[in-house]
């Protein structure tokens, strides 16, 4: 197993209490995991720390094989660790400059962001969106216009929170859809979710959070 | 004189293009106008580093912008007076009873209006759009500003209000700027001036260019607005 992410221990305490400690966290690359727990075990929690969006304390951190921080968060896993909220925010301009917007912030040639806009906006299979308002598109398409601006960023590891909750019928099934190509394009991908269809598809590997502790089990094979 | 004949008399004083009534209307515009450019930046800096940082003192630092929001601008123009007049430490600048010294009054009035509003529109916003921008890769300049850009309405909002506070004000311009004719009188130091000599007519025509600044600075920000349908019926 090539170790994209490796965490020799990692807590959380919200004041007094300790949410988690975790020991020995690996993430492999190109390996899809779903990450279940029961409400309130910390899998929100778990993913907002590893997108750098909470602190914790973490030992012993290393990403692409160097050491990493996480407070401050280091830049390279800023630049390849991409977070989608379960409800992703749309900022109010138009779906393709929502897709470009990661692209711009690395200085991104104009030319190249609309060559790789174009790519993620038929990846994702949402052309007819391209020009809408973001803040009036359902649930799914939402979820779809965020993988898509999250893929374009070609990023290592993503971290997706409850993709399909809240999404049911054809919404979802496109969003899960999407979820193997990821994968195959070689990024890691964390889903928490109680989703069984994201949990039975092919390769996944199941990370259970209970009483504070990471469980790893077999993945389902086709 | 009738009410009437007043507001028929300030529509002719208005149209007559009298040179002395509209130098007024410029001196109150450019000293509104120039005050909100000064103080706009520093102010949304401030308001957004206040919503999104915290510091000792933050607590402190919100009530003084709040409460500021309802001091009095004739204490404001007593305060600028003490700091500009000739024994003050600023004294040296001879800004007492010039477009300058109404100008940094200006600046002072509509900073705790465009601070608090800004907070209180930063404060307001989704935390996903600041968490958004920065797992995508924003630097903190960009953070601030693509929430900024979310909140655009909010801050439009505060710039005119703060520019309606600004060119408003009566009595910070008249203790600052002194009313001199042709120099510092603006349009509300003025209206006071001839209401108080029973000149009417040029009252009625300022306070006809207040009214008009008004409706052209509100119709601007629809127009930007753009959308202006009502909210979603949930009932």
């Amino acid at each position: 197993m090539n170790a994209l992410l490796t965490i020799e221990r990692l807590q959380k305490h919200f004041h007094q209490r300790q949410l988690f400690d975790l020991q020995n966290l690996t993430i492999a690359s190109a390996q899809a995991y779903v990450l279940t727990g029961a409400n309130g075990a910390g899998k929100s929690t778990l993913m907002r720390v590893l997108a750098g969006l909470e602190p914790a304390e973490v030992t012993n951190a290393r990403f692409m094989d160097q050491p990493v921080s996480f407070f401050p968060y280091s830049r390279t896993m800023r630049d390849a660790i991409v977070y989608v909220h379960q409800h992703p925010v749309m900022f109010s301009t138009s779906v393709a400059d929502n897709i470009g917007y990661g692209l711009k912030m690395r200085g991104v040639p104009k030319r190249v962001i609309a060559e790789k806009v174009d790519e993620a906006i038929a990846w994702a299979g949402i052309g007819h969106l391209r020009k809408s308002v973001p803040a009036y598109l359902s649930g799914g398409e939402k979820q779809r216009v965020a993988l898509a601006r999250a893929r374009v960023l070609d990023p290592k590891l993503l971290l997706l929170d409850e993709p399909t909750a809240n999404l049911d019928g054809a919404a979802r099934e496109q969003v899960i859809a999407l979820i193997p190509q990821l994968v195959g394009e070689g990024s890691s991908v964390i889903m928490a979710c109680h989703d069984r269809d994201l949990i039975a598809l092919p390769g996944v590997q199941r990370l259970k959070l209970r009483d504070g502790r990471l469980e790893l089990r077999e993945a389902h094979h086709a | 004189m009738s009410l009437f004949d007043a507001i028929r008399d300030a529509f002719a004083l208005l149209f007559s293009g009298d040179a002395a009534l509209w130098q007024i209307i410029w001196v109150s515009l450019k000293t509104s106008i120039v005050g909100l450019v000064v103080a706009t930046p520093l102010a949304v800096l401030a308001g957004y580093v206040i919503a999104t940082h915290e510091f000792a003192g933050r607590r402190i630092v919100i009530w003084l912008a709040q409460a500021a929001l309802s001091l009095p601008t004739v204490l404001i123009g007593l305060l600028l007076y003490l700091m500009l007049s000739r024994s003050g430490p600023f004294g040296s600048l001879q800004w007492l009873f010039t477009q300058t010294g109404i100008i940094a009054g200006q600046v002072l009035i509509v900073l705790p209006v465009l601070i608090a509003f800004t907070l209180s529109a930063v404060q307001a916003a989704d935390p996903r759009l600041a968490e958004t921008a920065i797992v995508h890769g924003a630097s903190k300049w960009h953070v601030m500003l693509t929430v900024l850009h979310e909140v655009r309405f909010g801050v439009m909002a505060a710039i005119i209000n703060g520019f309606g506070r600004a060119i408003s004000e009566v009595g910070c311009a008249m203790m600052v700027g002194g009313n001199i004719a042709g120099d510092t009188r603006t349009i509300t130091t003025a209206i006071a001036l001839e209401t108080s000599k029973g000149e009417f007519a040029q009252g009625i025509a300022l306070g006809i260019v207040l009214v008009a600044v008004a409706l052209a600075i509100n119709a601007a920000m629809l127009l930007v607005q753009g959308d202006t349908r009502p909210a979603r019926d949930i009932s």
